[in-house]
């Protein structure tokens, strides 16, 4: 499965515990590792493992980096959707021009 | 934490060069005839795909074992303008009809000044992918993606038990 690496950054309880604390909004290590039973570089491992799997995202706010969720989020399975939809269009898009010719054997314009 | 996590919807435009009722009706009572037989979500080939034409009314497919798989229920029901319905398929793109809160595909169809129609496709609410999936799950979390996690996790151990 194309997006298991995104399920599987979300399996390790912590992490996910991690995860579901910047729903509220960006934060930075320290807020977060305020909030969980976790310490501070055990935050960090986690957040670097979820920005790898692209379900965090961050940049720097002064002199320290904030961590938000990436609104692309689940970005294997969102991307593989957009290409589901776009393939069907085109075969759409190929009946209603072309109702009496095979598709793929004209080329038209594909959705954008 | 009653924050929602947000998936942004994925959008696509296709002009086509037909007027919107013939552009919704292809699209619906004639989904069979341009579904692309690949995009099964059913467990065996794809036969036949049909579009209810009523609001409550079944996006289903027939499949080669003789199986029916239901992939949403039709919410908005506008010929030649919108159609819009469920989209109840979990989170391994299967058929899940215990995914109570899925999500949804909206086509409008729009008359282009220029001729033809613009066909626009939203597909959104990706979050509530695998919400309500099962009375532990509800209990469990307060949100779509754990839930979502656990189908995962589950249908993985489904297949394993299978091979």
């Amino acid at each position: 499965m194309a997006y298991a690496m995104t399920l599987t950054a979300l399996a390790d309880p912590t992490r996910r515990a991690v995860f579901e604390s910047l729903r509220n909004g960006p934060a930075a290590v320290g807020a977060i590792a305020a909030g969980l039973p976790v310490s501070r570089p055990a935050v960090s491992q986690h957040l670097k493992a979820l920005k790898q799997a692209g379900l965090v995202a961050d940049r720097a706010e002064g002199a320290r980096r904030v961590y938000y969720i990436d609104p692309d989020g689940l970005g294997e399975l969102r991307r593989w959707i957009d290409q589901f939809w776009t393939d069907a269009l085109t075969a759409f898009k190929h009946e209603v021009e072309h109702p009496d010719t095979p598709p793929g054997t004209l080329k038209g314009r594909n959705p954008s | 934490m009653s924050a929602t996590i947000q998936i942004t919807p994925v959008r696509k435009t296709v002009w086509v060069a037909a007027t919107p009722q013939r552009a919704f009706e292809v699209f619906t009572a004639g989904i069979d005839r341009w579904w692309p037989k690949a995009h099964s979500l059913g467990a065996a080939p794809l036969c036949e795909s049909v579009i209810e034409p009523f609001v409550g009314g079944r996006w289903y497919s027939k499949h080669a074992d003789g199986t029916e798989a239901v992939i949403g229920h039709v919410l908005v029901w506008q010929p030649a303008e919108r159609f819009a319905c469920t989209w109840e398929i979990s989170a391994e793109w299967k058929p899940d009809a215990r995914v109570a809160f899925a999500s949804e595909v909206e086509v409008r169809f729009v008359s282009e000044p220029s001729g033809g129609t613009r066909v626009e496709l939203e597909h959104r609410n990706f979050e509530r992918m695998g919400e309500g999936a099962g009375e532990k799950m509800r209990n469990a979390v307060d949100g779509g993606w754990p839930a979502l996690l656990d189908l995962y996790a589950k249908s993985t151990s489904n297949d394993a038990a299978e091979t």
